[in-house]
């Protein structure tokens, strides 16, 4: 048995790492192939010759030069905000003992299954009739809290040892003396899991910069791409691809610097208990 | 949670950690605030750009919504009707269940392989496994960039590809017959990565003794993995389902850049058309009737996959 699942095995997960890898050596082939010529279309896996020009085409055609500014403190200014909400409530949901904890814990749980088209348009309007409409706060406000970032971190603080928690009261730490200094750094895995999580999600985020955003100086890169890649530009493909690899490298390089973090943290500890 | 201060105060006692999670016994003789306090912020956000929201679409769903300030006309069930009798939306609603029929489950299923293969091959697979969460982490925008240049009708790589083998070019993106099947494999590449971690993570969570504990039973293979590896990676599973079914739902970014929903709706998903209607069209209550049955359906999944494992929420 074992003797047949295993060459199986290996060429299959061959065959996943090549798929999932592929569209990403093509874009970046694409992007270094001359935008005119036969070394674009060729099926040759580099192209015969090179030209980086289309990274410039594709910095000024696409805006990113403030896009990537915007993405980065609309990125930055959401994770903040998350984890200033999310670690106390996760600190109260796992540690306290209190009436309606089980209700608001289910309050919580029950966020993950509102999908966000039920609540786009409502919130919307709302920050229209503040007039944060088409503002960066605009763009950060309706992602202050996050409840799978709740959830992840609740797990991660559940299992820190009873004898711990006891410790820190013996010394007479205080509930938020107890939580700066002990429980958030025994929650750090699943802390810089969740961290890594809410980058990936709003960095990539595009369906709300799409409503929200409309001048370009707050355009977000996902949104100029797309606009970019609608533009009469539409089939200057290796600019595109260019464009496409400047907005996917940020998070390429975060995820693969700290990969080990994300996906011990991405267990938590509880997940299987 | 800023500030180091200590605010000492007896009624805080009540609440200081260290007793361990049991809510269910409420023996608290004197309730203390402090968990409600560090809740706050989190409820308020969720009560505000959730919850909030997420009710007032409902409301709004039996309402004709002017789009410039002025008075809501009740319509009763109208907008309810009018959306489920329109073929467009209806095409949507099809294609988007034909979208998660046909990644859900093949993602679901790669995904668990390539964790438990990534798992056998132990310590030396980091580098394979990078590679296989590396989609779930990319720009989707970006990627369906890519995706379209691949099936572009003229000098995209599927195309030149079937021409080496000699067959004809195929208008992948224009053609109403293949526009779906094309965001599908697009879909399947994204979700079938989210799957891969998801499983992977949830099996470092199975301890080293129940693997030893087996080993010395005897028990391998299908075998092991029928009843030890699922029946522990439960909760996993519904994890993954669950997220797999909201995710496929409300698939948008891969339709809208690829082929806006077309040709002649063929790849239009609820998504897609919600937006249309809502911020296109601005037909406003119709969208959020659109969006509550999507909603009343997910829920209804949601349930039914509580249900079935009680132990999930503890």
């Amino acid at each position: 048995m074992i003797r047949l699942y295993k060459p199986l095995g290996l060429v299959l997960g061959a065959v996943a790492v090549i798929l999932s890898l592929f569209p990403f050596y093509w874009m970046l082939r694409t992007a270094v192939a001359p935008a005119d010529g036969n070394a674009l279309t060729g099926l040759s896996l580099i192209p015969a010759e090179l030209d980086l020009s289309n990274f410039a085409r594709a910095w000024d055609h696409a805006n990113l030069g403030s896009a990537m500014l915007n993405g980065i403190t609309v990125t930055l200014g959401i994770l903040l905000l998350q984890l200033l909400t999310c670690i106390p409530a996760a600190y109260a949901l796992a540690r306290f003992r209190f009436r309606g904890a089980g209700v608001l814990l289910g309050l919580v749980l029950a966020c993950l299954l509102i999908p966000s088209q039920a609540t786009l348009i409502p919130t919307f309007v709302g920050l229209n009739l503040l007039g944060l409409g088409d503002t960066r706060i605009g763009l950060v406000l309706p992602f202050v809290t996050s409840a799978i970032g709740i959830f992840m971190l609740r797990q991660q603080m559940l299992s820190i040892p009873d004898a711990i928690m006891e410790a820190a009261r013996t010394d007479g730490l205080g509930p938020l003396r107890t939580l700066v200094s002990v429980v958030v750094p025994m929650s750090a895995p699943s802390i810089a899991a969740f961290s890594m999580l809410s980058i990936f999600t709003h960095w990539n985020d595009y369906l709300w910069p799409l409503l929200v955003a409309r001048s370009p100086e707050i355009m977000t890169p996902p949104l100029t791409l797309a606009i970019f890649q609608n533009a009469d530009t539409g089939f200057d493909y290796p600019a595109l691809s260019a464009a496409a690899a400047i907005v996917t490298a940020p998070v390429i390089i975060l995820f693969l610097l700290a990969q080990r973090h994300f996906v011990r943290g991405m267990a938590g500890p509880e997940v299987a208990g | 949670m800023t500030t180091p201060v200590v605010k000492e105060r007896p009624s805080l006692e009540q609440g200081v950690p260290g007793e361990g999670p049991a809510p269910r016994k409420p023996r608290a003789p004197k309730p203390s605030l402090t968990p409600y306090l560090l809740l706050l912020p989190a409820l308020v956000g969720m009560l505000l750009f959730i919850y909030g929201p997420a009710l007032l679409s409902f409301i709004g769903s039996f309402f004709v919504i002017p789009l410039s300030k002025g008075p809501w006309k009740f319509a009763g069930l109208d907008n309810y009707r009018s959306v489920l009798s329109d073929p467009l939306i209806q095409q949507a609603a099809w294609n988007t269940l034909v979208y998660a029929t046909a990644t859900i489950i093949p993602s679901m299923v790669l995904g668990l392989l390539l964790a438990l293969l990534m798992e056998r091959l132990g310590r030396g697979s980091w580098l394979a496994k990078t590679a296989l969460i590396l989609p779930m982490t990319a720009n989707m925008v970006a990627m369906a960039v890519v995706f379209k240049w691949i099936f572009a009708l003229q000098g995209g790589l599927a195309n030149q590809t079937l021409a080496v083998v000699g067959l004809a070019p195929v208008n992948w993106l224009g053609d109403a017959e293949t526009s779906l099947p094309a965001v599908i494999l697009v879909g399947l590449w994204r979700a079938t990565s989210l799957c891969t971690l998801l499983f992977m993570a949830g099996l470092t969570t199975i301890p080293g003794s129940i693997h030893e504990a087996t080993a010395v039973e005897g028990i391998r293979g299908f075998a092991k993995l029928r009843t030890v590896t699922l029946p522990m990676l439960k909760p996993t599973v519904v994890f993954v389902a669950v997220l797999s079914i909201t995710g496929a739902a409300q698939v948008f970014e891969i339709v809208n850049v690829m082929t806006k929903g077309g040709p002649l709706g063929s790849s239009e998903t609820i998504m897609t058309a919600t937006q249309r209607v809502g911020f296109e069209y601005f037909r406003v209550g119709e969208a959020s009737a659109m969006s509550f049955t999507l909603i009343a359906i997910l829920l209804a999944v949601g349930i039914i996959g509580r249900r079935r494992s009680p132990k999930e929420a503890s």
